[in-house]
């Protein structure tokens, strides 16, 4: 809320966007006139079948990729290219192979030219958050796939983008690993309050982690319904609520093709 | 399972040292028992003029003198090479223009052996040290540019993103992502590129030299002393190893990142 | 359990790397037709257990009886399906699932007959000349499903094959291969990391202790099919597997 009392601004607002691929000649609609506004500080899942363009939605809010018609404006600025103020986390990591943990993590700090001191403080206060003291001078490789993961995050938080964008973070770990790590952004994210837009195809992963899930077509993507979870947090997978939930939005859900 | 893992290292030195053996045997049995004696030298002999050439000079120097001399020209002119190598072959990998306009020329030149340029280097750079430098620069030059080259084009482009979207400058980029990545590759072409630079060794003292371990071999050859021409060519084995070894622990320091077992 | 409704009969499975001991002393049977789940928590040497069971390792000691006979991929019909697809690229639909039964070499009438069989009762009668690269993921996972039944296996060995599929797409295909197993009566041993997919597909589950690998419990799974993950017996097994596993 604004002091003067003015119901506050969403952060991220998608307008009438559609997004065309031309290749070959032939062009492809990805994404279908989709409109949709976030709230800041609110966590928000895209939600939808397999090969759907979720992964491009992310793209068009990032600045990876323009919108061929509508606009997305982030923090009331138009979105024309990548920028600082969003931070991505990538389903493959994309970590730095040749940059120890700590070298990814201060990256982001180290690239808009901020003094040594001040970026390996911010650094490490992220790497203890995820939860990786002691790991700082390893290398990617030689961390497990949960662990990398979380030095993606704690490398997007660093940055201090006023949103983070999580294109399936955990869409390559093992069900246990993934319940670990859905329960540990759900901690950092209560700690770091963020507005987020995470994607999925994984149900339960949906319903534990979001404000608000935006139920996504077959492509060209469009937006099927919205669910809002009012669930109590830390969630649990099993309780009835929870399993009523994913059910309803499991056979609203498109099949995939 | 356990001597496996354990002694592999002990295995593969032993191996390198019966391979070594191997070799100066058969040398030694050829050159003693075959025909090949009335022409070839054995490793005996060879060994003895070897020892020697490090007190006695051969012609100006001793073997220090004219390894100091050849060295000198592989470092300067593979040092040339391998920082404008780097340079061009990174923008190519980058740059869909530098790719366009570069890249024929590049696939042109490429096949002509160092040796070729002998003449045109001589009118352009005289007899002095400098055309010996452009031989090797060019014998050299290829390999690493080549390899740069598709190490760029290999780079993430994910990473790319990723830096852009953490506020990397263009600039930046360049030197912090794509320098770094294509680094494995860069060190692949200078591995191979520090061996044609020795063999370029010859052909740059073909030009008015009198000293280096390629006019050894030369001086070796035209007064038909076969021996010297041995010697010279243990003396560019035996250095060639051992610069390779050096390099390849400096691969390990750079890239230690890109090994699984660190 | 009579002693001849016994498939498979693994006794004191034991695998040391050098000193390093990773599978301990374990030793379970599986009955002829039973469908049965292995779970165990993250890195718990699933792949060491399963490398063993199918002789890729040397055991260290103890030993894994077929039909009451020592293993032998020779002579026994075992069949995989792993994490990874493994469809050949350059063969079609069709020659992927014959593949497995020209080596076996039958008769050109046989392998047809079992291929069209498999074929119906997958649903991939309208992709038989596609090749691997042209199929969607649940077409391909049909395929190499396809492919194992078609050689009549006594034994079917599944690990984690649906981990990265979404879970509606997941759902159906475990319900396929439900209906397959119901259909075909092989003895199944499917190994995964997800304790809801364990709940629902088997009969019985051992759960896994980590490294060194022992089995913690064997549970028997006798709810009714088909199965509703929301139901309270669902969660109730459900709870109790994740109690003796959780880690994070």
């Amino acid at each position: 809320m604004e002091p003067n009392g003015r119901i506050e601004k969403p952060i991220i607002t998608l307008d009438h966007v559609s997004k065309r691929f031309e290749s070959a000649g032939r062009v492809k609609e990805v994404v279908n006139d989709v409109s949709l506004e976030v709230n800041e500080n609110e966590f928000v899942v895209l939600f939808g079948p397999g090969q759907c363009g979720k992964t491009t939605m992310i793209n068009l809010i990032a600045g990876l990729e323009l919108a061929s018609e509508g606009t997305v404006t982030v923090d009331e600025k138009q979105v024309d290219g990548p920028g600082a103020d969003r931070g991505v986390v990538y389903q493959t990591t994309a970590l730095f192979p040749f940059c120890s943990v700590m070298g990814n993590v201060e990256f982001g700090p180290k690239s808009r030219g901020i003094d040594k001191k001040a970026r390996r403080e911010r650094a490490q206060y992220f790497i203890d958050l995820v939860g990786l003291q002691g790991f700082e001078k390893s290398y990617p490789n030689q961390l497990s796939g949960g662990m990398r993961q979380r030095v993606g995050i704690a490398r997007a938080y660093c940055n201090d983008p006023k949103v983070m964008l999580m294109d399936e973070p955990f869409g390559h770990l093992d069900a246990q690993t993934r319940y670990m790590m859905e329960e540990e952004l759900e901690k950092i994210w209560q700690k770091e309050k963020r507005t987020v837009v995470f994607v999925t195809n994984n149900i339960e992963e949906a319903i534990y982690l979001a404000d608000r899930i935006i139920l996504l077509t077959n492509c060209p993507t469009t937006i099927k319904q919205e669910y809002v979870v009012e669930l109590p947090r830390p969630r649990s997978y099993v309780d009835p609520e929870f399993l009523k939930l994913r059910r309803i939005i499991l056979e609203n859900t498109d099949e995939t093709l | 399972m356990k001597k496996k893992f354990v002694g592999e290292k002990a295995e593969k030195t032993i191996y390198a040292i019966l391979a070594i053996a191997t070799f100066f045997l058969a040398w030694a049995f050829i050159t003693t028992f075959t025909a090949a004696k009335e022409t070839t030298p054995g490793p005996i002999e060879v060994l003895k003029l070897l020892v020697t050439s490090f007190f006695q000079p051969i012609g100006r120097y001793t073997v220090y003198g004219h390894l100091y001399y050849s060295i000198r020209r592989v470092l300067i002119g593979y040092t040339v090479a391998t920082v404008l190598g780097i340079i061009v072959g990174l923008s190519m990998g980058t740059s869909r223009y530098a790719e366009a306009i570069i890249k024929p020329i590049f696939e042109m030149i490429r096949p002509i052996p160092p040796i070729a340029w002998i003449p045109l280097v001589i009118l352009w750079f005289g007899v002095g040290e400098l055309p010996k430098y452009a031989i090797i620069f060019i014998g050299s030059f290829t390999n690493v540019t080549l390899n740069a080259y598709t190490g760029a084009q290999r780079v993430d482009p994910t990473l790319v993103g990723c830096a852009r979207m953490l506020g990397t400058s263009e600039r930046d980029i360049f030197l912090r992502v794509i320098l770094p990545s294509s680094m494995p590759q860069i060190f692949a072409g200078m591995q191979v590129a520090l061996s044609t630079a020795w063999m370029a060794v010859l052909a740059a003292e073909m030009i008015g030299a009198q000293e280096g371990c390629g006019w050894i071999i030369l001086r070796g050859s035209d007064t038909t002393n076969i021996p010297l021409v041995l010697v010279g060519m243990v003396i560019i084995g035996v250095v060639g190893l051992f610069l390779a070894t050096i390099m390849r622990m400096a691969e390990r320091k750079v890239c230690a990142w890109n090994r699984m077992d660190v | 359990m009579s002693e001849e409704n016994i498939k498979v009969r693994v006794t004191n499975l034991t695998k040391k790397f050098g000193d390093l001991l990773v599978l301990d002393d374990i030793s379970f049977d599986v009955k002829q037709g039973e469908f049965l789940c292995i779970v165990g928590p993250t890195g718990c040497g699933k792949t060491t257990f399963l490398n063993s069971l199918t002789k890729l390792y040397d055991l260290t000691a103890g030993e894994i009886l077929i039909n009451g006979e020592p293993v032998d991929l020779k002579k026994h019909n075992i069949a995989y399906i792993l994490q990874e697809y493994s469809a050949f690229p350059w063969l079609t639909v069709e020659e992927n699932i014959k593949y497995g039964l020209k080596i076996k070499k039958f008769s050109a009438e046989e392998i047809q007959k079992r291929a069209d069989e498999v074929i119906e009762m997958v649903g991939l009668k309208d992709y038989l000349s596609y090749y691997p690269d042209q199929l969607s993921a649940s077409m391909l996972q049909r395929v190499v499903i396809a492919r194992a039944f078609a050689v009549q296996p006594e034994l079917l060995l599944m690990d984690e094959p649906y981990g990265q599929l979404d879970v509606s797409l997941r759902f159906k295909l475990e319900d396929e291969l439900i209906r397959l197993w119901k259909k075909t009566g092989t003895t199944v041993i499917f190994i995964t990391h997800n304790i809801e997919e364990a709940v629902y597909l088997s009969e019985r589950i051992l759960v896994l202790t980590n490294k060194p690998t022992k089995i913690k419990k064997e549970i028997n799974n006798p709810l009714p099919r088909p199965r509703d993950v929301t139901a309270e017996d669902f969660v109730a097994i459900r709870n109790h597997v994740t109690d003796l596993i959780k880690w994070w």
